[in-house]
């Protein structure tokens, strides 16, 4: 089951990756803020109209007007202890109920906004090496922990110089760069492990470029999260390599402040357009 | 057999059973996958789960606030109230009062129909309590009837006498209850206006309604419906507005008649008629409502509309941007209207759509534009989130004082079964107010009115009277009138099981009776025939009194019971003199009147002429009418009198589906009192209640007051309280 949503993951990563390339391309060139906020007020209001036609919109305009109605009656009667009582356990119960009819377009939502979030990850989240800047290369080796670790080793290249290493860690079947990155531009790192050559691509330079900070392993949930390069398959020797690309600095467009930035402005956007598109949050 | 359908309605539109059960089935392992997912894929759920958790989180949270408020403050206010309050309930001898009132039912039809065990509910009240005959007031008709009730006085105290009183100055009918004016200041720019504040609007009952009196005693009261209470007062409780509500339009309700038939456009009474032409089954038209606010001209707001004809019998209308699935002779649910007045600024209403006909010409009634109870654009309840509390409770519902539309059907608009429809879904929103109120308020007063049983005798009282005019000859069918008994006698039980408590005293009241109004007759005619009225002859036929000389009249009628003096000093063209002359002509006019016989019948048409005077006590009896008539069984005010036209003859057939009235002499039409504990009292009247009320709340009766208490039997006791 789990191969199987690995490769369904990965066939469907392809077209993402072309469209998030073609749609978001756009983050390059504009300052952070701005490319998140745009995206942010698209994918809002896409999203309300998604939960428009998902949600049973009656059933939340009709809990919406109990909890309204339960609320005017704490003020109504609020000399009655027994009213306010039990006007304020109907008003959680609407609470519970509006997140009970949130679930099924909160389904139809997830997997488009997963795929969206991965492809914002990849402008996002980390930013790419300056030149003369350091980064940590970790390779995660397949087999049992107990097993002795195969030789390898990284082809030499002048977009980079390994600082140091192969740093080999048994227990955790591991093997560990530390590398300076040299030229800017995106380039590929190669890897021999045994008789086997695997690749890496990294980036170099300044402002908003894609980065995959991991080439995932033959874990769906992996891939998911990766989604630019083509993931290791199932009998590589090779589980991930990942590059420990440095944190971005920023509220709105910086690492992990990103996410938190996109979802507070998408939400606000879809508040705005609540009333227009006339739909029952 | 003619019976709404608002049960089959309410059940639509609940979801089935096997669907929900469905629902939950994939809804609860999808539920537990999404919990379960991988820790890190909770970082990408966004906006998905935004939704979801901003809708319930803010719900969530405004729960816990206004608990932690409530918890805080509930105590102090506790307090407060115990030390403002301290002596409320000290001597009452309830908890509750519950007062159901059934505007018009009559005491005669209740004895038969309990005499034929068709009200086992009214039989289980009658036997365990009692039940009584209730005088109502001089004239016995609903807004002098409640305001009595209301005030526990005579009409000289409260200062209605009829639906319409005159304008003293241009003699013009106006609504005798409530007096509404726009804006007193505007800035003008060229055609358009900006109004400066709110219309004002003044409730012209006088007099201090008796729940006002609990409130001061720290009982608090919901107050439903009860007619003359608009515009609404501040209370200790909750109100909502009833008789004289107007519609989006500010008037007592015009309803909307589309139609692509082509003859007899134009006004008719209680309504319009819109000639509409259809193309590739489409017809583009407008809802007309209110004036617009923003021009000098006044001119109407309109919000168009589009219906497509979808198949024989239905049929799909486009309004404000939302369609609605239309079924021949099938209501549609409220339908929020908007009429853009300015940019930004809208005015909103509610109405019903009915699907007539599609072929072989389309016809489509539209119920008056409502004032939206969610929004209201005037003030129709006390506090004013009442009304919203109610429309979000149970959705939107009928707020227009005369809200059953039976012009509609008067002008044969929509069919009788489509009127009873309407009269139906109506009282099943005052139900669902009325026990939302039972839930609410366990200590105090409780009061809400039914209208359906005035409006459904006064349209099929026909239906047990075969010798009516409007039968035109032909033999009656159907029992309407017999199935909203029953169906009053099955709310009855649903009350009754609901209040089993001995602390709680419940009354059924009606207003008035009902009986024949087979023949109308012209006062104005008569009084032209016998030398008081002149009429320029030319304008004969013309509304609002316009047609009369009143350099030569000195008496004229409008109104359904009132015949005032042309006088001096009071009128603007007044010719009588105030005094002796005035005191003779009273005497004369009701002494020959009093003598009128339909001669083609061969029977009296008045039993009795009031002199104003001499039954009214308080500081407003000089705003009666001069005379009161006291029409004999089978007679009333005609149509034309009521709106002072003068006609050619005094006595009118009455053909119109309006065929029962209770605007005759009050002794012939008591309402009725049931109530769960024997009262001793003989003869009690509708004023009494009030004091009765007082009673058993062990708040003396205002001085000011002419009801008395009546003497109610304690449970358990054969002692009464109260006046015997």
């Amino acid at each position: 089951m789990t191969e199987l949503l690995a490769q369904l993951v990965t066939w469907i990563n392809v077209p993402v990756n072309v469209l998030g390339k073609a749609l978001f391309g756009f983050i390059a060139v504009v300052p952070g803020w701005l490319s998140n906020t745009i995206i942010s007020a698209v994918a809002g209001v896409v999203l309300l109209v998604i939960f428009k036609y998902t949600s049973n919109q009656r059933a939340i305009g009709k809990v919406r007007d109990d909890i309204k109605a339960h609320m005017l009656a704490l003020k109504l009667f609020k000399d009655s202890i027994s009213v306010t009582l039990r006007a304020q356990g109907r008003v959680f119960r609407g609470a519970f109920l509006l997140l009970f009819y949130s679930i099924r377009p909160m389904l139809f939502m997830i997997v488009p906004v997963v795929l969206l979030l991965s492809q914002l990850g990849l402008w996002y989240q980390s930013r790419p090496l300056l030149r003369k800047e350091e980064a940590l290369v970790t390779m995660k080796l397949s087999g049992q922990a107990d097993a002795a670790l195969p030789e390898v080793g990284v082809e030499e290249a002048n977009a980079f110089e390994i600082v140091t290493g192969p740093v080999r860690v048994a227990a955790k079947r591991e093997v560990v760069w530390q590398m300076k990155a040299l030229e800017e531009g995106e380039h590929t790192m190669r890897f021999r492990i045994g008789e086997a050559q695997v690749e890496k691509e990294f980036v170099v330079g300044e402002g908003f470029n894609q980065l995959s900070t991991k080439r995932p392993g033959w874990k769906w949930t992996e891939i998911l999260m990766h989604p630019k390069e083509e993931p290791f398959g199932p009998d590589s020797p090779v589980q991930s390599i990942s590059i420990d690309y440095p944190d971005r600095s920023s509220w709105t467009s910086g690492t992990d402040w990103w996410v938190v930035y996109f979802f507070i402005a998408s939400m606000v956007f879809a508040l705005l357009f609540k009333p227009v598109f006339k739909v029952r949050i | 057999m003619l019976e709404g359908r608002a049960g089959e309605k309410s059940r639509s539109k609940t979801m089935p059973v096997k669907k929900r059960k469905l629902n939950l089935r994939i809804l609860a392992p999808a539920v537990v996958v999404v919990l379960a997912w991988a820790s890190t894929a909770q970082a990408y759920i966004g906006p998905g789960a935004g939704f979801a958790v901003m809708g319930s989180f803010l719900a969530m949270f405004a729960a816990i606030f206004s608990a932690v408020v409530a918890l805080f403050t509930w105590p102090i206010r506790y307090v407060i109230r115990a030390i403002k309050h301290r002596h409320a309930f000290a001597r009452a001898k309830i908890k509750r009062c519950v007062i159901l009132g059934l505007d018009g039912l009559d005491p005669n039809l209740a004895e038969k129909f309990l005499a034929e065990g068709k009200l086992p509910n009214f039989a289980r009240l009658k036997e365990k309590g009692c039940f009584k005959r209730l005088a109502t007031t001089v004239p016995s008709m609903s807004p002098v009837a409640w305001s009595s009730f209301q005030t526990g006085s005579n009409p000289g105290k409260h200062n209605i006498f009829d639906f319409l009183t005159r304008d003293t100055r241009t003699y013009m009918p106006k609504l005798s209850s409530v007096d509404i004016r726009g804006p007193r200041r505007n800035i003008t720019i060229g055609k358009f206006q900006i109004p400066l504040g709110k219309a004002d609007i003044r409730l012209l009952r006088k007099g201090k309604p008796f729940w006002k009196t609990l409130g001061e005693h720290g009982i608090f009261s919901s107050i439903i419906r009860v007619p003359i209470t608009f515009p609404p007062e501040k209370l200790y409780g909750v109100q909502l507005s009833a008789m004289c509500v107007p519609d989006l339009r500010g008037t007592q309700g015009i309803f909307s008649f589309y139609t692509t038939r082509s003859e007899g456009d134009g006004e008719h009474t209680g309504g319009e008629r819109f000639f509409v032409t259809m193309a590739n089954n489409t017809i583009k038209t407008k809802l007309i409502g209110c004036s617009s606010p923003f021009r000098k001209d006044g001119s109407a707001l309109a919000c168009p509309f589009v219906v497509k004809v979808t198949g024989k019998e239905a049929a799909d209308i486009r309004i404000n941007g939302e369609t609605r699935h239309l079924k021949k002779g099938i209501y549609s649910d409220w339908v929020k209207v908007a009429f853009k007045a300015a940019p930004g600024v809208k005015v909103k209403g509610i109405c019903k759509f009915l699907l007539i006909s599609t072929e072989p010409e389309f016809s489509l009634y539209v119920t008056p534009v409502n004032i939206d109870p969610e929004k209201p654009a005037m003030p129709i309840s006390y506090p004013t989130i009442f009304s919203t509390y109610l429309a979000k409770r149970q959705g939107p519902f009928a707020t227009l004082g005369l809200a059953e539309d039976s012009w509609a059907l008067n002008e044969k608009f929509i069919t009788d079964q489509e009127f009873v429809e309407q009269c139906t879904q109506i009282d099943a929103e005052r139900e669902t107010m009325f026990f939302d109120a039972l839930d609410k308020v366990k200590q105090g007063l409780v009061v809400c009115v039914f209208d359906g049983t005035d409006r459904l005798q006064h349209t099929f009282w026909r239906q047990i009277d075969p010798e009516h005019p409007a039968n035109q000859g032909r033999i009656p069918e159907g029992n309407v009138i017999e199935q909203l008994y029953m169906r009053m006698d099955q709310l009855v039980g649903k009350v009754v099981d609901k209040l089993n408590d001995k602390k709680t005293l419940f009354m059924i009241i009606s207003d008035h009776g009902f009986s024949a109004f087979r023949y109308g007759v012209d006062l104005n005619r008569w009084l032209e025939d016998n030398g008081y009225l002149k009429v320029i002859e030319e304008k004969r036929g013309q509304k609002n009194l316009s047609a009369v000389d009143w350099s030569q009249t000195r008496a004229y009628a409008i109104g359904l019971s009132g015949i005032y003096l042309n006088l001096k000093g009071r009128e603007s063209k007044g010719i009588v003199e105030p005094g002796d002359e005035a005191g003779q002509l009273r005497d004369e006019i009701a002494g020959k009147l009093g003598a009128l016989t339909d001669a083609q019948r061969n029977q009296p048409a008045i039993k009795q002429v009031y002199n104003a005077l001499k039954i009214f006590n308080g500081p407003y009896k000089g705003n009666s009418p001069d005379l009161l008539v006291g029409y004999n069984r089978g007679y009333r005010a005609s149509w034309e009198t009521a709106i002072g036209q003068v006609t050619d003859k005094i006595f009118h057939d009455n053909t119109k589906a309006w065929s029962g009235d209770h605007c005759i002499d009050h002794s012939f039409v008591p309402g009725v009192l049931f109530c769960s504990r024997p009262v001793v009292t003989e003869n009690p009247r509708l004023m009494d209640i009030g004091p009765t009320v007082l009673e058993m709340f062990g708040v003396d009766t205002p001085k000011s007051m002419d009801g008395r208490a009546l003497a109610v039997v304690e449970p358990d006791s054969r002692k009464a309280t109260g006046n015997k």
